[in-house]
């Protein structure tokens, strides 16, 4: 059930001018952003093959799969043109997800967490 | 609730506190839990993958990194499709919308369709299985998981297709909508399982037989009833989306595709981490 | 009301049978339909508190059996098997099935009403929850019926520890009904909890801004973020479990590779939210009732509400001190340990808030006054040890002893307990409109109080000399014999003390004193309502001007009462209130998971007897739920309208062409 406001006749009022006009550009943006994810992706691909130092590999795989995340929830899935809460709250779930598992892997990457060798 | 004549302003509503339609603001906090969910998933992997037991396996003499890559492209494609089908219901273009959200369904399909056969090459020529070694415990879990929410999505997607048909006008044709809506729903779901069936049996009769003729026969000799079945459902897709009148599937409704489309779009979100984790990063050791 | 809603099937434009008669909705107003229906979050919210407080019993009983066996030494109450299953019930129970329903009774009955919401975002999603709950319920519980199906209740421990769960160690079939009912109960929890998020997000009346919300809808909201947080890991944790048991997994099996350390860490980034899942409605309940009854407004609220979020947030980030003595590494250890130390600070803040509203207040000593402060001494009590197990090397004496059952009863009975139980007194009049005797009320507390304490203070001691926990007797010669006792003595005066306030709330519920509104002279929008509230609430949605809105109404008449007149015209122009319909589906939506739930918990992966039986039932109860889903999804959402007179009577639209 939703709360009334006090004038909810306004359904329309808060229409941007601006929203109107991106709404028209907006097929371009999602088939560039596409096809930049692409290319990403095939960098990512091409990278592994790299007969670069490890570290410096991992750390650009990472930052490819962080950027490639960045446009798809920005983008295709509008936080950027949305209410804030939206983002604050999804940030919440992936802030905490990421927090958790770098906790884990690091408490099993430990030297006390090295399992015994087999009996 | 209210009905509008002419445009929503999809970015607010004005019956909420926060102008946020309750339903994104629902599948908002839900992706958040999911994204837990996934963490947990992946991080187990992760674990296994830096303590693994001595003589396990190991992933890059069995994946594969074409089909893989090929995969992950398909389901960026069909990522941009489902912004399209959430765009195209935003300006109250139903038929733009329903080509969408088909082509949203077709890649995600083949996603699946990769997935299943790379599943089951891994299990009979590689001999990974769930239960003989931890990284097929890990593995098939992992991808597994996200192979379901895909499928779920697929699923979702359909009923919305098939929604999509539902006619705008009072009875009698009210009351058979709804047997018409669970028909299209089951030809559509039968359609997509065969065409499943029919490329994977082309493809394993494409590797087994030394030509492209010897496989062909193999085929039909197999699995023609499945062709049969797949073509039938298709005349029954094109069938029921013959034009009949107007629908009661309009911008009103666009906030639900955009839920949908969320959801979609975090399973793929979900893979370009699972794609770098799992199978890139296992290429640098 | 009555009188507007069509009888037969109700349809989108009031005619008849243009929908198929499955989604026709469903109109009864009393009898078993109705509850199975209803999408009322007052009823919805009854109904869990109906089953939280049965199963509060159910635990009762499995604890009074414990204690019994503990008695004296070498007891022979239970044999060993089943002091196992009595403690792994025990806690499952008072935890899933008690203080967490009871918890969401409150939620659903109060958060609402103190928004100035007319019901939740999603009162079929509201209704599954529920449904939900009770199927997880009863599979947790299936064991004692079908003791030869299933090979009897949960014995694994409440936390299922692997590789005591695995297959190895535990073959029947009890903990795979164990596993399905807390799957199922996670859902039910998140689904409620993301409905929950966006009431109180969205559907706040106008002028409720974040900071003028009560505390225990704040509360509300930082648990429910906890709840959609945290259940993804045990749900994993529950999945890896059930795939190591069924189908062969390795994910906690150490011949395969697997890590049985694993199964800890995701149980506990669950567990310890959990328990600030526990803990926090409590503590909104509690943020209530002091203000009320010290006659002044709550001590620095924007800290207490900073607090709670401080809490659920550093709750993630302490779930390792239930591990101090598993071995991981300094580093690791000292980590947890000063995460842990550092959650003790908001939570005292909030204990000296709260003695700061009661300070140079008026004190009003009724029943629910006294379970409050008697949470604030308890819970402190609570802390304290606590506080002593985030020191790891003491921990490492501590941890699986007594002295961590002392610690968590007296935050789980001397907090949450006291707290739910000040609740039921200080909303029993609003919800039933008749008050509960104050006489024995306050002996109901005494006796609680007393048999609480006398249980459970010398269970300290007893862990300090080294008795360790869920173990099923104990020899004579150890020095445990007196306390063992006197704990058993004080948990049966405890459930005398249950007993009496069950019988004096029942008795109430019946016949008690009639009361009329705002029987406390309460602060909050609740109170502002008739007794017990009408099925739409609130006649005029509330305009808020100040924190404790009620308040501010009360003292505000005139300003008020002219809003509401122009707020009424405008609502009913509109078309009045707009009301839901009940609903089947997500009632046949939990059944379908009930029935899988059971069939999937039946299925062994080595084909055996009844393989195929079971199967067919998984598979039904998959397509019910489908079904239930399918018809929820299609049968739509557009209620019916209400048009009000002054006092709240419905009447028929003054603009109807009906």
């Amino acid at each position: 059930m939703s709360a009334p406001s006090a004038s909810a006749a306004t359904h329309d009022a808060g229409h941007s001018g601006e929203a109107h006009g991106h709404e028209e550009s907006k097929y371009q943006i999602y088939v560039q952003i596409a096809m930049l994810l692409a290319v990403i992706t095939g960098l990512e691909i091409v990278a592994v093959y790299l007969p670069f130092a490890k570290w410096l590999l991992i750390t650009a795989l990472v930052i490819m799969s962080i950027v490639k995340f960045m446009f798809v929830i920005f983008y295709f899935m509008h936080l950027r043109w949305d209410k804030p809460f939206c983002t604050i709250l999804f940030f919440i779930g992936l802030v905490l997800a990421g927090g958790t598992a770098l906790a884990l892997i690091a408490l099993f990457a430990a030297e006390a967490s090295v399992p015994l060798p087999s009996l | 609730m209210s009905s509008h004549a002419g445009t929503i302003d999809h970015h607010h509503d004005p019956s909420t506190s926060t102008g946020i339609p309750n339903k994104k603001l629902l599948m908002w906090a839900f992706l958040a839990s999911d994204c837990m969910f996934f963490a947990t998933l992946i991080s187990t992997h992760l674990i296994y993958r830096l303590h693994p037991p001595a003589g396990g396996l190991d992933p890059k003499k069995i994946f594969s990194i074409e089909l893989t890559s090929f995969s992950t492209f398909i389901l960026l494609m069909s990522s941009l499709m489902m912004a399209l089908a959430v765009t195209a219901i935003q300006k109250n273009n139903v038929k733009s919308c329903r080509w969408s959200l088909l082509t949203t369904i077709f890649f995600g399909m083949i996603f699946l369709g990769c997935q299943v056969y790379e599943f089951e090459h891994f299990v009979h020529e590689k001999k990974m299985t769930l239960s003989n070694s931890m990284l097929g415990t890990t593995f098939y879990t992992l991808t597994g998981t996200h192979g379901c929410h895909v499928a779920i999505g697929v699923l979702w997607l359909s009923l919305m297709y098939v929604r999509s048909f539902k006619p705008a006008q009072p009875d009698p044709q009210r009351r058979r909508w709804f047997s018409r809506n669970l028909l299209h729903a089951l030809v559509l779901v039968a359609a997509l399982l065969l065409s499943l069936k029919v490329t994977l049996a082309l493809v394993h009769a494409i590797q087994v037989e030394p030509t492209f003729g010897s496989a062909l026969s193999h085929f039909v000799r197999g699995d023609f009833i499945y062709l049969v079945g797949m073509l039938l459902s298709f005349g029954g897709l094109v069938w029921f989306a013959r034009p009949a009148g107007p629908v009661d599937f309009n911008e009103r409704h666009a906030v639900d595709v955009e839920g949908m489309g969320l959801y979609w779009h975090f399973v793929d979100i979900v893979w370009i981490v699972i794609f770098t984790v799992v199978y890139l990063l296992e290429y640098l050791k | 009301m009555d009188a507007l809603a069509k009888t037969d099937f109700q349809t989108k434009d009031g005619h008849a049978s243009t929908q198929p008669a499955l989604l026709a909705h469903p109109t009864a107003k009393t009898g078993l339909m109705m509850w199975l229906t209803t999408v009322d979050h007052k009823r919805i919210g009854f109904l869990y508190g109906v089953f939280a407080l049965f199963f509060f019993l159910v635990g009762g009983v499995e604890a009074l059996l414990i204690r019994a066996q503990l008695m004296f030494p070498n007891g022979t109450v239970l044999t060993a098997q089943q002091y196992n299953t009595m403690f792994t019930m025990h806690g499952t129970t008072m935890i899933f099935l008690a203080v967490m329903p009871l918890s969401a009774a409150f939620f659903n009955f109060i958060m609402p009403l103190q928004i100035g919401a007319r019901d939740v975002a999603f009162p079929r999603l509201n209704a599954f929850s529920l449904w939900t709950f009770v199927a997880g319920a009863i599979i947790l519980n299936i064991g004692w019926f079908l003791p030869q199906a299933t090979h009897g209740a949960p014995d694994g421990g409440w936390y299922g520890y692997a590789p005591l769960t695995s297959k190895n160690f535990i073959p029947k079939h009890s903990i795979d009904y164990w596993v399905m009912g807390l799957q199922l109960l996670g859902v039910a929890s998140i689904a409620a909890s993301l409905n929950f998020i966006v009431t109180i997000i969205n559907l706040r009346a106008p002028g409720m801004t974040m900071m003028r919300l009560p505390v225990f809808t704040w509360m509300t909201l930082v648990t429910a973020f906890l709840i959609i947080l945290s259940f993804p890991a045990i749900t994993i944790a529950l999945v890896e479990l059930m795939m190591d048991r069924n189908f062969g997994t390795n994910f906690f099996e150490v011949s395969g590779g697997g890590m049985p350390i694993l199964w800890q860490h995701l149980f506990w980034i669950f567990g310890h939210p959990e328990v600030y899942i526990l803990i926090l409605p409590a503590m909104g309940i509690i943020s209530e009732i002091l203000p009320t009854f010290a006659r002044k407004p709550l001590f620095g609220y924007p800290i207490v509400v900073f607090s709670g979020a401080a809490i659920g947030f550093l709750g993630f980030t302490v779930w390792s001190h239930h591990m101090f003595t598993t071995g991981m590494g300094a580093v690791a250890t000292a980590a947890f340990a000063l995460a842990t130390m550092a959650i003790a600070v908001p939570t005292g803040v909030k204990i000296f808030n709260w003695i700061g509203t009661l300070w140079g207040g008026h004190i009003v000593m009724r029943t629910p006054m006294l379970f409050a402060l008697g949470f604030v001494w308890m819970f402190m009590i609570g802390g304290f040890s606590g506080v002593m197990h985030a020191a790891a090397p003491a921990d490492a004496q501590q941890n699986d002893s007594y002295f961590v059952v002392a610690h968590f009863h007296y935050v789980l009975i001397g907090g949450s307990i006291f707290a739910l139980l000040a609740g039921i007194h200080y909303w029993f009049p609003l919800m039933f409109g008749r008050k509960v005797s104050e006489f024995w009320g306050k002996l109901s507390f005494w006796v609680i109080f007393v048999g609480f304490n006398v249980t459970f203070f010398p269970m300290h001691f007893l862990g300090l000399n080294g008795m360790p926990r869920r173990t099923f007797t104990y020899d004579s010669n150890l020095g445990w014999n007196t306390p063992n006792y006197i704990a058993t003595i004080g948990a049966f005066v405890l459930g005398i003390g249950i007993m009496i306030y069950f019988i004096v709330m029942i008795y109430a519920f019946f016949k008690g004193e009639k009361v009329g509104k705002d029987v406390w002279d309460g602060r909050t929008l609740e109170w502002s309502l008739p007794v017990p509230p009408p099925e739409y609430n609130f006649r005029v949605v509330p305009t808020v001007h100040a924190r404790d809105a009620w308040w501010y109404e009360k003292h505000h008449r005139e300003e008020v009462a002219k809003e509401n007149d122009e707020h009424a015209k405008a609502e009913d122009a509109h078309g009045g209130i707009h009301m839901p319909f009940g609903s089947i589906w997500p009632f046949v939506t939990s059944l379908g998971m009930l029935i899988g739930g059971i069939a999937i918990s039946a299925l062994d992966s080595n084909p055996a007897p009844g393989i195929h039986l079971r199967l067919a039932l998984t598979l039904a109860g998959g397509a019910v739920m489908f079904i239930g889903i399918y018809f929820w999804a299609l049968e739509g959402n557009e209620g019916y309208h209400l048009h009000l007179d002054r006092d709240g009577k419905p009447v028929e639209d003054p603009h109807a062409k009906h």
